[in-house]
């Protein structure tokens, strides 16, 4: 089965109590936080709401134009980044 | 560094091949570094002490004037709670870019001779630095106000956690922008 892959970060590795997964691909970017939703419920608004999304080594808009028009392919990378707190 | 849980939603999710740790969680891949040698930037994110005299020699240079250290060391509390131990992840692909980037602007914007922005990862024992950020510049003027503003922008883009530890084992992932350059709760 084709997959990608998505890391996970702080508050969105502990909800989802994992660093990385592979899901299946293609995905349309647009499913990714309902596809999410199905496998931890209560993750988009607990979590998902305050995070960016990355694809490849860009950020991408999950909810704007990205959204409609990208498709999450077989070995593609993406990352959920929340609130960031280096220093 | 494991990919291993005690969350109990793990086993309920569909089975599949253990995934090895991915390479941004590895230690064995760090240090990782960028380097722009024209506007003579310097990134590096390491599992290992870091070194602010080595920082220092990066960035002297005989036309500095000025030379800022920086260096964010690790507290032993948090809102008066006794903090055991600090913790930081990165994500590499975004965190070298948005920090060559932060670097570079800094450069431009302020006419300096260089800049080093250094982030320590995983465990780091209370107070030692978990940031090293040095910058030299012509002028006093230029380097303190660029150190300090590329610290800011460090703390708000980086793509970089922190998880604080507490004494009585609870523990929280940290988020910048709840709270100010003072330690105050951003309303």
């Amino acid at each position: 089965m084709p997959t990608f892959q998505i890391h996970y970060f702080a508050s969105a590795s502990t909800y989802t109590g994992k660093q990385t997964e592979h899901l299946a691909a293609p995905l349309p970017l647009s499913q990714l936080f309902d596809t999410l939703e199905a496998l931890y419920p209560g993750i988009r608004e607990k979590v998902l709401v305050s995070c960016g999304v990355s694809l490849g080594e860009e950020y991408v808009d999950v909810n704007g134009d990205d959204g409609s028009v990208v498709v999450i392919g077989p070995g593609d990378e993406v990352a959920i980044i929340p609130p960031v707190s280096s220093g | 560094m494991s990919t291993t849980t005690d969350n109990p939603q793990q086993q309920e999710q569909h089975q599949q091949q253990p995934i090895p740790v991915p390479p941004h969680l590895d230690p064995t891949t760090y240090p990782r570094t960028t380097t722009n040698p024209a506007l003579n930037t310097h990134i590096t994110l390491t599992y290992t002490p870091l070194d602010p005299n080595a920082a220092l020699t990066k960035i002297s240079s005989p036309n500095a004037g000025a030379n800022v250290l920086f260096l964010g060391t690790t507290r032993n509390s948090f809102e008066d709670r006794p903090v055991s131990q600090l913790s930081y992840t990165a994500y590499p692909p975004l965190a070298l870019k948005t920090l060559s980037g932060i670097a570079e602007e800094a450069v431009k914007k302020h006419g300096l001779l260089g800049v080093v922005i250094g982030h320590r990862l995983g465990d780091v024992p209370i107070g030692e630095s978990s940031i090293v950020i040095a910058v030299s510049a012509g002028h006093r003027g230029a380097a303190w106000r660029a150190g300090e503003e590329v610290l800011e922008l460090c703390k708000e883009k980086a793509e970089i956690w922190k998880k604080e530890v507490f004494v009585d084992g609870d523990a929280e992932w940290r988020a910048n922008r709840d709270r100010d350059a003072e330690g105050e709760l951003v309303h």
